[in-house]
């Protein structure tokens, strides 16, 4: 089954948080104060960009303390109404057997327009009196909406730990999942992520799932990503997506060109409509964004991208008709380029000998190695004489010689009829 | 036998010697005679006599010492538009010395070209055309852009028929002292299906076993070369695995360097033998054919099979149901 790592290995006990140390101590005298009675501040107010460990601190806080948590989200307190109902857990002192209780109001940012703004009062109203530490999380404290409900709370920001520390987090989650991976890769995974922890667990899940070993090849294609809208969120618009309009503003948000968001969409729809009726219309789709293409290219009519766009972007997504979602199958970096940058040396070695094929045999390097090469294989393993004739005749290197046998020893033979 | 590639060995030499493409050679015959040649484009599928002609055509042109009046390029090894900035351009500009007055710049290949190159391509055939002479090979035209196609005379070239194939690879036999078996000639036709080069190499690869080249011989050699095992890829496809058909198809276009065309059309004659009932034969050919068609329409060659794939797996599924 598949879980999130970002949840999976999520730190149980603060000490294993990484950076913040100073406002995890801060928040920590805090909840501990309350042992001595009602501290002035009785909410505290964590703030600071996403994934960079509010809630989690809360949660391993809870856990290092033996405290009960009662924790609620922007979902749970839309109106005053429903912060109400819940009230009365904050008024109480600890909890129905004897140990100690910590309210937690997530995402706050959440609370938008004018139907939230009595939730934002009422949540006031509740900090005023609580009775138990209450603990609210929001990307950014300083929005004009919170201005009565900050005064009453201590506020602590947490700010993005270093890539030193996340590489160390990400290293960790590797060894939990019997990973081996490359310090570099895992750096270079920390170092995209711009502190934001859980965005670099999940990229780490997306490249490394499956996988023994995790080398800086696998992780290189990630600097075609955005910080802002993965290419995952942008694929998920299109593959998952329910109307043609959500599919096609997909372009709009993806920091990927339309070639390369092309070849995401061709590696990932397949698996993600096992329907077969589905996958013949996605893939048909995609035939006819690329037929556009083609006439683009014939016609130097760019315009026509348009069609291009909606074939690959509404026509994938229209596609899903009988397709149930089962889970999360995880999106996969676009196989055909990872095949081109793989095995650099034999491609380099390959072309070589296609240079050489070139200059006698009026066909491109690369369609020699391709159309050529395969047959001097078979030639050169079983042929010495014939083999050595036509080294000759193409004026290659023994270890072109040796690269197209195969074998050192028979390779030798040949190079030895050559001198 | 000799040691140096068959296929570069018996290319022909001068358009006289073409074995075929009938028509076209007389259209080039009539350029060589006039002593003018237009602009070109030799479309058509690899192995079929684009390069030869072109080559053919300028030895007749110019005589033995040709090569001076001619530059080869391929757009697949130089396809940046720096080269036709730089190289093409400098070729194109200096003038020929002699009694024609226009050189001669083959630009193989030339689909592969990015549109941008292609654009700059235009613009230097059209300046010097006093002194210089395109002609572009292309497998498909539809990939080169309309400006440039508006300039070109076309030529189609198309896979050599049976019997010129046949003729060809036996007179090469002959030569070579192979012995070849009837069996042995058909097996390298069905296989390469009138690629020439890739018939000659198919020959060569098998002779060089030191046997009497047969069938299995030649199957086994492509088997070796090439594993297009277009067949297995169906029954992959009809049995439901799309990812799997799909990585047969990508191997063989990159790593075997497999043509589309080739592939689509061993799909359609597979189509008719595989254990399917008749009524799915003709929708899945005509599906074959829409698909055959955007392939000279599209840009790529593995997005259009694969959706042929799709709609086989799907086609599977309806069966069993």
């Amino acid at each position: 089954m598949y879980a999130a790592w970002a949840v999976k290995h999520k730190p149980a006990s603060t000490a294993e948080i990484i950076g913040n140390t100073e406002a995890i101590k801060t928040f920590s005298n805090w909840v501990n104060s309350w042992s001595k009675g009602v501290p002035k501040k009785r909410a505290a107010f964590l703030y600071g960009p996403p994934g960079v460990g509010k809630t989690v601190t809360v949660e391993a806080l809870a856990n290092d303390m033996h405290m009960e948590l009662v924790e609620k989200n922007a979902s749970d307190y839309r109106t005053e109404d429903a912060i109400n109902r819940f009230a009365g857990l904050a008024s109480q002192y600890g909890s129905l057997f004897g140990g100690k209780r910590i309210v937690l109001l997530d995402e706050l940012d959440g609370l938008t327009g004018n139907a939230d703004k009595g939730g934002v009062k009422a949540i006031t109203d509740i900090v005023k009196t609580a009775r138990s530490p209450i603990v609210l999380i929001a990307n950014s404290a300083y929005d004009p909406r919170f201005r009565t409900l900050r005064s009453y709370c201590l506020l602590i920001e947490f700010k993005k730990p270093p890539a030193s520390s996340v590489t160390k987090h990400l290293n960790r989650v590797c060894e939990r999942e019997g990973i081996q991976a490359d310090e570099n890769a895992l750096k270079f995974i920390a170092q995209r992520s711009g502190g934001d922890v859980r965005s670099a667990v999940n990229d780490l899940q997306a490249l490394a799932q499956g996988k023994k070993r995790l080398t800086y090849d696998d992780v290189s294609w990630l600097a075609y990503r955005d910080r802002q809208e993965s290419i995952f969120n942008v694929l998920k618009m299109i593959i998952y997506g329910r109307t043609s309009y959500g599919a096609k503003q997909a372009v709009d948000v993806a920091d990927v060109d339309i070639d390369m968001l092309f070849e995401w969409i061709y590696e990932n729809a397949p698996a993600h409509l096992t329907d077969p009726h589905d996958l013949a219309q996605a893939m048909d789709a995609l035939s006819m964004a690329d037929v556009y293409r083609g006439r683009i290219r014939a016609s130097q009519d760019w315009s026509f991208t348009r069609y291009v766009i909606d074939y690959m972007t509404a026509g994938v997504a229209m596609a899903r008709q009988n397709t149930e979602v089962h889970g999360w199958i995880p999106f996969k970096f676009p196989s055909r380029i990872m095949m081109l940058s793989r095995s650099k040396a034999e491609r380099a070695m390959q072309s070589r000998i296609g240079l050489k094929i070139r200059r006698k045999c009026h066909i491109s390097a690369a369609r020699a190695s391709k159309e050529v090469l395969p047959y001097l294989k078979i030639i050169f393993k079983n042929n010495v004489q014939m083999a050595t004739g036509i080294a000759k005749w193409l004026d290659i290197d023994a270890e072109m010689v040796e690269y197209i046998v195969g074998n050192k020893a028979k390779a030798g033979t040949i190079t030895a009829f050559l001198r | 036998m000799s040691f140096e590639m068959w296929a570069e060995k018996y290319r022909p030499k001068h358009l006289d010697d073409m074995v075929n493409q009938k028509e076209i050679v007389e259209r080039l015959k009539s350029f060589v005679k006039s002593k003018n040649v237009p602009h070109c484009i030799f479309a058509g599928p690899p192995g079929t006599g684009k390069t030869t002609a072109a080559l053919c055509l300028a030895r007749d042109l110019y005589g033995e010492g040709y090569r001076e009046h001619l530059m080869e390029l391929n757009a697949s090894d130089e396809r940046g538009i720096n080269v036709v900035r730089e190289t093409v351009k400098t070729f194109a500009r200096s003038r020929s010395i002699g009694e024609i007055p226009f050189r001669i710049l083959i630009l193989d290949e030339a689909d592969n070209m990015t549109s941008d190159a292609q654009q700059a391509l235009r613009r230097t055939m059209e300046r010097y055309t006093e002194t210089c002479r395109f002609i572009m090979c292309a497998n498909y035209s539809g990939k080169i852009i309309e400006p440039i196609q508006s300039r070109c005379a076309p030529f189609r070239f198309t896979f050599l028929p049976r019997e010129e194939h046949d003729k060809h690879i036996k007179y090469i036999a002959d030569c070579e002292s192979v012995r070849l078996l009837p069996d042995g000639t058909e097996a390298i036709f069905e296989v390469c299906g009138g690629d020439l080069r890739r018939g000659i190499n198919t020959l060569q690869a098998a002779s060089s076993m030191n046997k009497p080249v047969d069938a299995n011989l030649v199957y086994s050699v492509t088997g070796k070369a090439s594993p297009v095992d277009v067949q297995k890829m169906l029954t992959t496809a009809i049995n439901g695995d799309f990812l799997g058909a799909r990585k047969q198809l990508r191997d063989m276009i990159q790593k075997y360097g497999v043509a589309g065309s080739d592939i689509i059309r061993q799909i359609h004659t597979e189509i008719f033998r595989a254990d399917i009932p008749e009524l799915w034969k003709i929708k899945l050919a005509g599906i074959a054919g829409e698909i055959d068609y955007r392939l000279v329409e599209g840009s790529d060659e593995e997005v259009q099979l694969s959706a042929l794939l799709a709609r086989l797996v799907e086609a599977g599924y309806e069966i069993k149901k």
